[in-house]
C-alpha cells in the first residue's frame, strides 16, 4: 500500500473507532504525516468535535486506538499527545510523534500530563 | 430578483464567476485592509488599480460592484485624525473608481459615507439590525440599504415590522449558517476584524470560536437546522419583504459560489443542504441533509415562537433528516445520526 492509502485507511478507522466510543460523529478533518527540521516526525490528526473531557473519560480507549493507528503507520507509539486550544476544552489535534533527541529532552524535562497549557500527553515513554 | 454574489477578489476569479451565470446582479469583495478591514476572512486584498480594473469589467457585463469594509472593531483608529484622513482618502478613491456601493458596519462610517460620497451605503449584517428601531437609526444616519441580521430571518413579525418602518432597501443574507442566537458572534467578528484589519495584527494560534461553533453542532446537530439560513425554495416567502438576496462565501471556490447562485436563482436545490451553507464548510463531509426533505418546514418556522425546549420541532426534524457520512472515498456511506455510538 502507498503511504497515502495507508493514511486514508488509518484516518477512516480511527474516526469510526472514536465515533463508536463517544457516540457522536467526531470528525477527523485531516491526517498529515510530517517531518520537522529538528528531526522529529510523525502524524498529526486534526479533530473537530473532540473535547478534553472525552479524552479524560475515555483516555484508556483513545490511547489504544491512537497506539494502533501509529503502529499501523510504522510510527513508534512512544509519544502520543493531544493539542488543545489553551484555556478551553477544545482539542485541535491528536498526534503521534517520534521525537528527535533535542525535543525528547524538552518534553522529558517536564512532568505531568500537561507540560504546557496546549499539550495533553497521553503517552510518553522515557528512554533508558 | 437581485442576487448579490461573493467574489474571491482577483480578476481571473471575476471572469470565471461572470462567465458562469447570467443571474448575478452584483458582486461584492473586500477592499484593502490597510484602511478599513472586514469582519470576515478574505482570500485577497485588492489594491485600488485592481479594484478599478475589476469594477470596469463588472460594469461592462452589466454587473454592479460592491466593496465590503465591514470591520466590526477598529479599536478606535478611525476616530483619530490620521485614521479619519486615511479612510476619507480611500473612500474618495473608491468613489472616483465608480464603485456602486460600500458595505460598512460602523455607524460612524455609515454617516461619513452618506454625507460626502455618491456610493450607496449598505449597513452590514455585522451591524446586527434586528429590530425596526435599529433600522430606523441607520436609515436616519443615511443608509441606502440594510442587510438585516440573519438572526431574524425566521422571525417574520420582525422582518415585516422593519419593512414597514423604513423606506430604505432591505437585503437578506441567505446562507450564512451561524448558530441561531450565537454566543460567539460579537467576539468572533471583532477577532476577525483585528486579524484582517490595519493592524497591529494578533498572532493567533487557533480560532477558538470556530472550533467551538463546530463542536456545538457535532454534539447537537439540531443546531444546524436551527441556524437561520433561507432555503432556495423558501425565497418566495420573503418576496413581500424584499427582492434582494445576498449569498455569503467569499473564501470558497468559484464553482461553489456558482452552485449557490444557480440554486437561489432557480429557487430550488436537489442536493445536500450543507453544499450551500457558508461558514461551516469543515462539516460538509460530515453531515448529509437532503434539502428537499425540508420542504414545508418554513410553515413551522413562520409561526414558531423560538422557545426550543418547548417546541422541539427542529430537534425532531434533525433526527429525521440528518445523516452522517461514515468511511471515506469509495466506501463512503450515509448513516442515520441515531445509529452512531455505543457508549462503553
Ligand atoms: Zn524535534
Ligand atoms: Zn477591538
Amino acid at each position: 500500500m502507498s503511504m497515502t492509502q495507508e493514511l486514508l485507511k488509518a484516518r477512516t478507522s480511527l474516526e469510526n473507532n472514536l465515533r463508536e466510543l463517544l457516540g457522536v460523529p467526531v470528525f477527523l478533518i485531516e491526517m498529515d504525516a510530517f517531518a520537522l527540521p529538528c528531526g522529529c516526525g510523525g502524524v498529526t490528526i486534526n479533530t473537530r468535535g473532540l473535547q478534553l473531557d472525552d479524552l479524560e473519560v475515555f483516555e484508556e480507549h483513545i490511547l489504544k486506538y491512537l497506539t494502533d493507528t501509529a503502529t499501523s503507520l510504522d510510527i513508534e507509539p512512544s509519544f502520543l499527545f493531544a493539542r488543545l486550544i489553551p484555556g478551553t476544552a477544545e482539542i485541535a489535534s491528536i498526534n503521534a510523534r517520534v521525537l528527535c533527541n533535542s525535543c525528547y529532552m524538552d518534553f522529558g524535562r517536564g512532568s505531568g500530563k500537561q507540560p504546557r497549557p496546549d499539550i495533553y500527553i497521553m503517552r510518553f515513554d522515557r528512554r533508558k | 430578483m437581485k442576487l448579490y454574489v461573493p467574489h474571491i477578489g482577483h480578476f481571473e476569479g471575476l471572469e470565471e464567476l461572470l462567465a458562469g451565470s447570467d443571474n448575478i446582479y452584483a458582486v461584492y469583495m473586500a477592499g484593502s485592509p490597510e484602511y478599513v478591514g472586514t469582519g470576515r476572512t478574505n482570500l485577497s486584498t485588492p489594491k485600488l488599480d485592481e479594484i478599478a480594473q475589476q469594477t470596469e469589467y463588472a460594469h461592462s457585463k452589466g454587473v454592479k460592484m460592491e466593496i465590503v469594509l465591514n470591520s466590526s472593531c477598529m479599536g478606535g483608529q478611525h476616530l483619530t485624525p490620521e485614521g479619519y484622513r486615511a479612510i476619507d482618502w480611500y473612500f474618495d478613491k473608491l468613489n472616483s473608481i465608480g464603485i456602486d456601493s460600500i458595505t460598512v458596519a460602523d455607524p460612524y462610517l455609515v454617516e461619513m459615507l452618506a454625507k460626502d460620497y455618491d456610493m450607496d451605503v449598505v449597513v452590514s449584517v455585522l451591524s446586527f439590525v434586528d429590530t425596526p428601531q435599529k433600522a430606523e437609526f441607520y436609515e436616519q444616519l443615511g443608509a441606502t440599504t440594510i442587510v438585516v441580521d440573519p438572526a431574524v430571518n425566521r422571525h417574520f413579525d420582525k422582518l415585516e415590522a422593519i419593512k414597514d418602518t423604513v423606506s430604505c432597501k432591505l437585503k437578506l443574507l441567505v446562507n450564512e449558517a451561524c448558530l441561531y442566537q450565537c454566543p460567539f458572534r460579537y467576539a468572533h467578528f471583532n477577532f476577525f476584524s483585528h486579524a484582517n484589519g490595519p493592524g497591529p495584527k494578533p498572532n493567533v494560534l487557533d480560532d477558538y470560536y470556530y472550533y467551538k461553533c463546530l463542536s456545538l453542532r457535532i454534539k447537537d446537530p439540531q443546531q444546524i437546522i436551527k441556524s437561520p439560513w433561507i432555503r432556495p425554495e423558501d425565497l418566495k416567502e420573503y418576496k413581500h419583504i424584499t427582492d434582494t438576496f445576498k449569498i455569503g462565501g467569499r473564501t470558497h471556490f468559484v464553482n461553489w459560489i456558482l452552485n449557490n447562485v444557480e440554486a437561489y436563482a432557480n429557487e430550488r436545490y436537489d442536493g445536500n443542504l450543507m453544499d450551500l451553507l457558508d461558514s461551516i464548510k469543515d462539516l460538509k463531509d460530515t453531515f448529509y441533509i437532503p434539502n428537499r426533505e425540508l420542504d414545508g418546514a418554513i410553515e413551522q418556522w413562520k409561526k414558531c415562537d423560538k422557545v426550543c425546549h418547548k417546541c422541539g420541532y427542529c430537534k425532531r426534524l434533525a433526527e429525521k433528516v440528518i445523516h452522517t457520512y461514515s468511511g471515506s472515498g469509495e466506501d463512503i456511506r450515509k448513516i442515520p445520526l441515531g445509529s452512531i455510538g455505543d457508549r462503553i
